[in-house]
This record gives structure tokens, C-alpha cells and sequence, in this order.
């Protein structure tokens, strides 16, 4: 077996990127960002505050469990919120901060379709719907994004629907309409890409050990930003895949 | 409009769900903010015309096999809510004012594809724009829960009721369907855990492990057999229909 899977890697990647300051909380199906948060609060960020499945206030649970909404996992909560009422508003003065989508079409400005591929007026394949993605997409001044299928199909210029609103059309636009912060980065099984400051166009950070700089831009169905050198992603450490591996014992992160 | 409470895997009432279909109900228009399951059996028994969903989610099993399927088809109808756009609307309407105006879905497509719905403004005095969200209130909802009585109170142990509570509110009529039939002293004990109000409920019904295949914790987690049996069976319609037809309805 392999120092460390590509799952365990991504977890690795995005723990880094939470802080004790990070107010996190967690949608459906969200294993690689929920192993993520829980890996950081056990090692550099115990003050990291996670609500889990939105509903379970610092929760504790053993293990990571088949849904990342489900009562298993909120375990040692200190509260259940027992309604988006309950919680979302505190996104309202940033005292939620943080959540993590994912997307089937992820575009240049880190929008996101997961709604439908195709139109909807002919759909050639219907998805589960954004969720919440359109409302937490908009409250929130960070954003995470992951994707375990990085290629030309995953990664496209335009999106077929867009079910939450990143950096919009670039540029200032999230400005204009009123919005916080935006999305921050976003992990996938090949690289690390961060947002251009001023364009807000994805840009390739790093790539994970073992990939090119080719291989990324060739599986992207959009030109990327590149300034600079782009580094390589730092594997995780022998202590976190251990830690990982004791979280999600099941592997749950192997579905994203 | 029917509205179904439940959060994808957890709390959905079921049960219920499987005797619409034995009593071979159809056209159905559903609203159901976080569906899975439910949205899916009703739909592979034919009794949907439209629903109105932020999201239909059997979580890592795949896709709900029959709702997509009939969408692809264009045999039923789907509105493309998020929730908080769904929240404003049921708001809007208990509330009683013509929207609500919320920052959830700007930049998105999702009002543009509900004109009937939802539209983007501009407000004059403070130049902020935002979604205003039409009234939305389903004609009658159900909502599955651990305990009830039969006053219609009702309580979900640990206390959770997520969206629950706020479809209860927005409802013209609530159909609460419970695992237990309680004494109205259990209630009385500890009304700091009622999660509906007896006075909002007009019908109790009695359905011991109502919410399978979804959760019920503490009593039971959410059956992963069945979901992956159901997701597998799906892609034959001989054994699909064989499995329905033993454990479904």
C-alpha cells in the first residue's frame, strides 16, 4: 500500500487551509471536507469550530458515517440546531464563515452545476440540485471547492446550469451584487488551484506529486491562469494519514 | 401541493409515501426541499406531475435512479429551488406579504428558471439588490416524527426537526405521522421538546418505523442494504419492479 491515497492527500490539503478561526459547517455527501475539518481541529486548529450536517454545534463523532448528514455524526454536540433559522443567520456577521461544495461542472470563476447537465428543456442527465449551495454560495465569505474528477467534462468554460454563484462572471461582480469574500481555493486529484486576486479566474497553484503542470492544463476545459512557478502539493505527513485513516475508518473520503 | 418533511437520509416520512402509492394516487405536486427516497418511490410508481426541490440526494449510493430517469425523459416536472429561496417563500406566505426578499441565489440561474416563482429587484431606497421569493404554501405536508399524542403534539428525540418545523408552519393543513402514540403527559413533562404544536396539527397517524429506509436516530440508522440493492435493482426493470413491488408498495 501507497504512503497515502489521492483522498487522503485532498483531506491533508484542505485541513491546511482551516485555522482556530475557521466557523465551519458541512452539506450532504461532503466526506473529504468533513474528514478535513475534523483532521484540522486534532492537529494545528483545535479551536476550529465545526457544525456538523449544519445541525450538531462542535460535534464529536467516533467515526465518519455513510451520510454527512445523519445523527451518528453529531455525536457530543453541544447543540442541535434544529433549523436552518437556527444557524444560518449567523452567517449574517460572518460568525459562520466557512462550507466546502462540490460540483459535477466546476467553471472558470469556481461556479458550480450540480443541478443538471444538458438543458431543461432537453436534460440529458439529472443531478441531485444545489442544495443549499445557492443561498450558502452567496452568505458565505469562503468557500471551499472539491473535485476527485478532474478533467475536460468536470472542469468547463460554461456551465450547463449554474446552481451556485462563485466569482460569478469575475472581476468585481460578487462586489456589485453585495456579496462577501468568495471562493478561496479549490482541491481536486490533481491539483490545487487558487483564484487570480483581480480576474478571480482559477489559477493552478500547485500539483499534486506525481502530475504535471501538462497534465493539469490538459485536463481542464479551460484555459487556466499560470503566474509563475506552480509548486508542487505538499503529501500529507505520515502523522495525518495516520489520523485520517482513524477518522474514516471505512473510507468514506473515497466517494469525495 | 403536497409537501414531504425529512432531510435526504434522515426523517422522511415514508411510510406515508408507500400507502399514497397503494392507494394508487396520482399528478401529484410535490414540494420537498431536501428529498431522497420518498421523491424517488413516488415517482417510480407514477403518481408525480411536479416537484419543487432543492435537492434530491440518496448522498454517496448514486443518483436517485427513477427521478432522474423520468426528468431525462420528460415525463415529470421539476422547479430548481435552493432552500433558502424555498424558506423565503414559505415565509412570504405565513407571514402575508406579496415576497421576501433574501441575498440567497443572485448570480445563480435558479430565479431566472422560476419566473412564476422568484425574480431579482433592485431595492430604491437602499440601491441592494436581491431575490424576492413569492408565497409558497403546500396545500397539506406531512411530517414524520418519534413521538405524538393524540392532540397532535409532536417531538423528534434528540430534538431535530430541520426543516420540519418550518413546512409545518407554512402548510394549510399538517399530517404528522409518528413512530409512538404518547400520553399527553410525557409532553407535558418536558414541552421544552415539543417541536409541533398540538393546535398545528390536524391529523395523527401511527407508523412504527415510518421513516425506513431513511434514518430514525436514535432507533435506527438509515438501511444502506436497501439503498444499494434499490440503486443496483434500478438499472433492471424486471427486478426492479420485483423489488418494489416485495418491499416498497
Amino acid at each position: 500500500m501507497s504512503a497515502h491515497t489521492v483522498a487522503e492527500l485532498m483531506v491533508a490539503r484542505l485541513a491546511r487551509e482551516f485555522t482556530d478561526g475557521t466557523r465551519a459547517f458541512n452539506g450532504a455527501a461532503s466526506f473529504i471536507p468533513v474528514a478535513a475539518f475534523m483532521l484540522a481541529r486534532a492537529t494545528h486548529a483545535p479551536g476550529l469550530t465545526w457544525c456538523s450536517g449544519s445541525i450538531g454545534v462542535d460535534a464529536h463523532p467516533e467515526a465518519i458515517s455513510a451520510s454527512t448528514i445523519a445523527a451518528e455524526m453529531w455525536e457530543g454536540a453541544t447543540m442541535l440546531q434544529s433549523s436552518p433559522h437556527d444557524s444560518w443567520p449567523y452567517a449574517g456577521f460572518g460568525r459562520l464563515d466557512t462550507f466546502c461544495f462540490r460540483g459535477v461542472q466546476i467553471d472558470p470563476f469556481g461556479n458550480v452545476n450540480n443541478t443538471i447537465i444538458g438543458s431543461h428543456s432537453a436534460p440529458r442527465v439529472r443531478l441531485p440540485g444545489g442544495g443549499g449551495m445557492a443561498d450558502l454560495g452567496c452568505l458565505l465569505p469562503n468557500v471551499y471547492l472539491w473535485s476527485t474528477t478532474h478533467d475536460a467534462r468536470t472542469f468547463v468554460e460554461r456551465l450547463d446550469h449554474r446552481s451556485s454563484m462563485g466569482w460569478g462572471d469575475g472581476g468585481d461582480h460578487r462586489e456589485r451584487l453585495g456579496l462577501p469574500g468568495g471562493p478561496r481555493l479549490c482541491v481536486t486529484n490533481l491539483a490545487v488551484l487558487d483564484f487570480h486576486p483581480e480576474s478571480h479566474r482559477m489559477r493552478l497553484q500547485s500539483v499534486h506529486p506525481g502530475v504535471t503542470v501538462d497534465d493539469v492544463t490538459a485536463a481542464t476545459g479551460f484555459d487556466l491562469v499560470i503566474d509563475g512557478d506552480v509548486g508542487e502539493t505538499d503529501p500529507p505527513t505520515v502523522e495525518e494519514v495516520d489520523l485520517i485513516r482513524r477518522l474514516d475508518p471505512t473510507s468514506m473520503r473515497d466517494l469525495g | 401541493m403536497l409537501g414531504l418533511g425529512g432531510l435526504m437520509m434522515t426523517g422522511a416520512p415514508n411510510r406515508f409515501c408507500r400507502e399514497l402509492i397503494r392507494a394508487g394516487r396520482t399528478d401529484l405536486e410535490l414540494v420537498v426541499m431536501t428529498g431522497g427516497m420518498n421523491v424517488d418511490w413516488l415517482v417510480a410508481a407514477g403518481a408525480v406531475r411536479r416537484v419543487l426541490t432543492a435537492i434530491v440526494s440518496f448522498e454517496g449510493y448514486g443518483l436517485a435512479p427513477n427521478f432522474r430517469r423520468a426528468v431525462e425523459r420528460g415525463e415529470i416536472a421539476v422547479e430548481d429551488w435552493s432552500e433558502l429561496t424555498m424558506l423565503s417563500a414559505w415565509r412570504a406566505a405565513t407571514m402575508g406579504v406579496p415576497f421576501m426578499p433574501t441575498r440567497a441565489a443572485l448570480g445563480t440561474d435558479i430565479a431566472a428558471g422560476l419566473p412564476e416563482r422568484m425574480w431579482t429587484s433592485t431595492d430604491e431606497r437602499s440601491g441592494q439588490t436581491f431575490t424576492a421569493c413569492a408565497p409558497l404554501a403546500p396545500d397539506v405536508s406531512v411530517i414524520h416524527v418519534h413521538e405524538a399524542d393524540v392532540l397532535g403534539n409532536a417531538r423528534v428525540d434528540p430534538k431535530l426537526t430541520w426543516i420540519d418545523g418550518e413546512l409545518a408552519k407554512a402548510s394549510r393543513r399538517v399530517i404528522v405521522t409518528a413512530e409512538r402514540i404518547v400520553d399527553t403527559d410525557i409532553f407535558r413533562a418536558a414541552p421544552e421538546r415539543t417541536a409541533i404544536p398540538g393546535y398545528a396539527v390536524d391529523h395523527v397517524v401511527h407508523a412504527p418505523r415510518g421513516a425506513w429506509p431513511s434514518a430514525m436516530m436514535p432507533d435506527y440508522q438509515h438501511d444502506a442494504g436497501f439503498y444499494r440493492s434499490y440503486v443496483a435493482a434500478a438499472k433492471d426493470p424486471g427486478a426492479f419492479g420485483a423489488l418494489f413491488r416485495t418491499l416498497v408498495a
